[in-house]
């Protein structure tokens, strides 16, 4: 698991929050909530449009300058084949390490930390592929479902023909 | 333990410097270059890498390196010729020697007999030349290093001028030996005269260990002429002012091996070895006799003068046993002082001659302005000796660099943002700017300059590799390299050792044929590859030539189809075929050999090249050999562009590969089957590339108000990209894609534009390459 990983590497970091829990950021996209662990993220930011990228799936919406280097945009909602998100101003992006590359997801909003206990991640449920390739689990928080986003899957593919 | 460790990596670094350096003396000398420079470099590059490794206790470099060592010691004194046996063995020694530095820099085990059978044959070289050799004796000093310690006899003479003179009585040798030094025309007598320019302390150099050494060879007896030395208030703490006079005793003595001695502070020093009772200058012919004992008073003032500095300027820790010694005193002539100052004449031109009676006491505070005289030109001399460099770790010149090349982008943003208005408003800004432009791009040019390095140290890797593609395909290849001293920006340059490897496995592999085909083929057996480095404006070219069999299209083509990258119906020309095999996965060896066929060589040449911004291009001519061509930037830092406009999108196009640039509305376009555009350019056809129907975007402008810009891609093919808008020219820095995301295929890179915005930098060349295997799909 992705999760877990990466949260040995930071493990002083997150010491604090105590052993068996995670802290998350939640965001939206539509009705839907999903999280990334918070020690992946490096920067939220508005969105200020992209230089679209050529030759690429639609769900990359292109790269922007963030202090110098050059990031990919990736579109959440067109990774889900829900369509591309027509962006404004308050649309968000996430900026995230992934492995040694640094990333952005463009998201409806982001809406909380939470809080959870490893224990309440839930395995995804076998059926559809786009689900179980790009979730890590399934958290429940205040009843509603927060989706844990395997971020290595929503970056792979991003190649027209790869 | 880390300090150790950085030794560790000078050293590997100095290795891999030597190693370059004996490749390139070797390249010289196998093309006939016999001269004993080249052996003394070759001779000096082994020393010092044995030394470093017997430092760090690599036993198995160590004992290689000398017995190597030992053969070139014999072939520096014409004891063994220098055929070409020797030279092929001593090659294949240097490939021993790197196999043993990266084995010790890797932490591997080699076998322990590596390097075995060559060295056998050093000894037996070395042996066989030595029967019945009476020079045996001289040869077997070389080898043991014979530490055993003879007393070191030194003086310190003075005169009633400045010489002091110093004695210590020798336990073995007659006193009489010492003071009566000319002895006349006895063999095995030398005089020694060593004199060290103001730097040898600094080198690291201590003459009291040569003295020691040459104690080791025979009996000596050294002194110490401070006529230069100045007064206190000139003194440099860690500058030379002596120079000595060794006398040396030993029989069947050459004198190379009393130069041997002196061999590490080459440079540092000026050395005149001069057989007694031979070429004595005249001056210094008739010398005192007996030694003179140190006056007290003259030797108190002398140590007064000379006192904690004198220390650090004459290491004669001997003398400091001196007093102690019977010393006998008395005014030395002034004839060897004469004769010294003759020697500091030669050293430094600017020393005026010292007038020959001197021995009517010259007074002190007439000693130090020669000696000062003689420093400052002495230090302008030293200057010329030696380039001077210092070592710079790499990332410091990086930052530089960066931040060099994005002071070259605020600046022409900066001049951007001054439209007509401004410029009439304020014209002193204006006149500001342009010198802040001037000045920008000298410095851009002088950090590149900093960051340039010769090609040489990628083409002098290549030579071993012909060597043992040679031997593993059983071919006679032969390398030629032109053009070696071409520089290009460092990065370039370490992006080029892989392409440049599998360019030549390639040409050595599929191009140069057997010796007996060759022959059949009425060509000479031995193939040639020709690796040249040349500038060609803002570019450097690199060609791996050869004068193989050149690419077999049939078979390439025969592949291609199979694999599906073309298509039954198409027929490419012969230059798209040639193009194909940087295709990735491709291969035309019919059988897998360890060298290359596995299908992964070209098309690593080609995103190599082009991720640095380069391009590739290959030309065949069949039976008669294949030329791959690489053109690469100057620098990697900025590029020069053309900003255009696509769809909404900025892009930018390397004004290194525009030719020209036209508006549709004048352009002529015609149709082709295909269903393609050509362009008719005087008189010539050029594909069209529609650059917002390639990107899968919308132009919103009429065909007749988009512009053409002609750019030349490899090998003289132009080709044509119809983009919406033109919007100038600028400097910019190349940004990787890949850092954070992936090869985008007709993209090779991005940058930053002033406003913040990301242009895309297009990849002319491979807008074409992608354009051939979509008609052919």
């Amino acid at each position: 698991m992705e999760a877990l990983s990466l949260r040995e590497d930071n493990g002083d970091k997150t010491a604090v929050v105590g052993q068996n829990t995670l802290q998350l950021i939640a965001f939206s996209i539509g009705e839907q909530t999903y999280g990334v662990e918070i020690t992946t993220v490096r920067e939220i930011r508005a969105w200020n449009g992209a230089t679209p990228l050529p030759n690429t799936r639609d769900f990359v919406r292109g790269v922007i300058n963030l202090r110098g280097t050059i990031v990919p945009i990736f579109d959440l909602r067109a990774r889900f084949g829900d369509g591309q998100t027509s962006p404004t101003k308050n649309h968000v992006v996430v900026v995230m390490s992934v492995g040694d590359k640094w990333v952005g997801i463009l998201v409806d909003a982001v809406s909380d930390i939470l809080t959870v206990s490893r224990e309440d991640i839930h395995n995804v449920p076998e059926g559809n592929a786009i689900d179980t390739e790009l979730l890590n689990g399934i958290i429940t928080h205040d009843s509603r479902m927060v989706g844990l986003i395997d971020l290595h899957a929503v970056v792979n593919g991003a190649k027209l023909d790869g | 333990m880390s300090d150790l460790d950085d030794f560790k990596a000078t050293y590997f670094d100095e290795c891999s410097e030597l190693m370059n350096e004996l490749e390139e003396q070797f390249a010289a000398i196998e093309g006939g270059e016999r001269d004993a420079d080249r052996l003394n470099a070759v001779f000096r590059a082994i020393h010092s890498i044995k030394g470093g490794a017997g430092a760090f206790g690599f036993s198995g470099l160590v004992g290689f390196a000398h017995a190597y060592e030992t053969l070139l010691d014999y072939v520096r004194d014409g004891r063994v010729e220098m055929t070409d046996d020797v030279v092929s063995l001593c090659i294949r020694a240097n490939d021993i020697v790197g196999d043993y530095i990266n084995a010790a820099q890797s932490g591997e085990e080699l076998a322990a007999d590596y390097g075995q059978e060559e060295k056998q044959r050093f000894d037996a070289i070395a042996r066989g030349q030595r029967g019945g050799d009476e020079d045996e004796w001289s040869g077997e000093i070389i080898e043991e290093f014979d530490i055993e310690f003879t007393p070191v006899r030194v003086e310190l003479a003075v005169d009633d001028g400045d010489v002091v003179e110093a004695v210590e009585a020798p336990v073995a040798a007659e006193p009489d030996t010492f003071d009566a030094p000319p002895m006349p025309v006895e063999p095995g007598h030398w005089e020694v005269r060593f004199t060290p320019y103001r730097q040898l302390y600094s080198r690291a150099n201590d003459p009291l260990l040569l003295f020691r050494e040459l104690a080791a060879l025979g009996e000596i007896n050294v002194r110490a002429i401070l006529t230069d030395i100045p007064a206190l208030s000139d003194f440099e703490p860690f500058g030379v002012y002596c120079s000595w006079e060794i006398s040396l005793f030993a029989p069947d003595l050459t004198e190379s091996a009393i130069r041997e001695v002196f061999e590490f502070v080459d440079g540092d020093c000026s050395i005149e070895v001069v057989p007694l009772g031979h070429v004595v200058p005249p001056a210094a012919a008739p010398a005192p006799a007996p030694v003179a004992v140190v006056q007290p008073a003259k030797a108190d003032e002398n140590l007064m003068a000379l006192t904690e500095d004198e220390v650090a300027a004459a290491p004669v820790r001997l003398v400091a046993e001196a007093p102690s010694a019977p010393v006998a005193a008395e005014p030395v002539a002034e004839e060897p002082a004469l004769s010294f100052a003759d020697l500091a004449n030669e050293i430094s031109a600017s020393a005026p001659p010292r007038p020959v009676p001197q021995a009517a006491a010259p007074k002190p505070a007439a000693a130090p302005k020669p000696a000062a005289g003689g420093e400052g030109g002495e230090e302008g001399g030293n200057r010329a000796v030696g380039v001077q460099s210092i070592r710079v770790d790499l990332d410091k010149v990086d930052r530089v660099v960066n931040m060099v090349s994005e002071l070259v982008i605020t600046q022409s943003m900066l001049t951007q943002q001054m439209d007509e208005n401004l410029r009439a408003r304020y014209t002193e800004l204006v006149r500001g700017l342009e010198v802040l432009a001037q000045t920008t791009r000298g410095l851009q040019d002088s950090v590149m300059a900093i960051r340039a390095q010769p090609v040489k140290s990628v083409f002098s890797r290549m030579p071993r590799l012909v060597r043992e593609l040679a031997t593993k395909t059983g071919k006679k290849i032969k390398l030629e390299t032109i053009g070696e001293n071409t520089e290009i920006d460092k990065t370039v340059i370490e992006q080029l050792s892989d392409p440049l490897t599998h360019m030549i496995r390639n040409s050595a592999d599929h191009g140069i044929e057997d010796p007996e085909k060759r022959k059949s083929r009425g060509k000479s057996e031995i193939g040639t590859i020709r690796l040249s480095a040349e500038q060609a404006g803002g570019n450097i070219l690199i060609i791996v030539e050869d004068d193989g069999n050149g690419i077999n299209r049939e078979r390439v083509l025969q592949l291609a189809r199979d694999k599906g990258l073309v298509a039954p119906d198409i027929t490419p020309t012969d230059e798209q075929i040639d193009q194909l095999i940087f295709a990735p996965g491709f291969s035309t060896a019919d059988a897998v050999s360890d060298i290359s066929g596995r299908g992964v060589g070209m098309d690593v040449v080609l995103s190599n090249i082009k991720k640095i911004g380069g391009s590739v291009h290959v030309r065949s001519w069949t039976g008669k050999g294949s030329r791959v061509t690489l053109r690469l930037p100057l620098t990697l830092a900025v590029l020069d562009v053309m900003l255009v406009k696509v769809g909404e999108s900025p892009y930018v196009v390397p004004l290194s590969s525009i030719v020209e640039t036209m508006q549709c509305s004048g352009a002529i376009f015609e149709r082709v089957p295909s269903g393609g555009q050509v362009l008719q350019v005087r008189g010539e056809y050029v594909q069209v590339i529609d650059v917002a129907q390639r990107f899968g975007m919308h132009s919103n402008k009429a065909p007749d108000d988009r512009f053409v810009v002609l750019c030349e891609s490899e090998g003289s093919q132009k080709v044509a990209l119809v983009v919406d808008d033109i919007i100038g020219q600028q400097q910019v820095v190349i940004k990787s894609l890949e850092e954070n995301f992936e090869q985008v295929e007709g993209i090779a890179g991005g940058t930053i534009l002033g406003d913040g915005n990301v242009a895309l930098i297009v990849d002319v060349q491979g807008l074409r390459v992608h354009q051939i295997h979509q008609n052919a799909a």
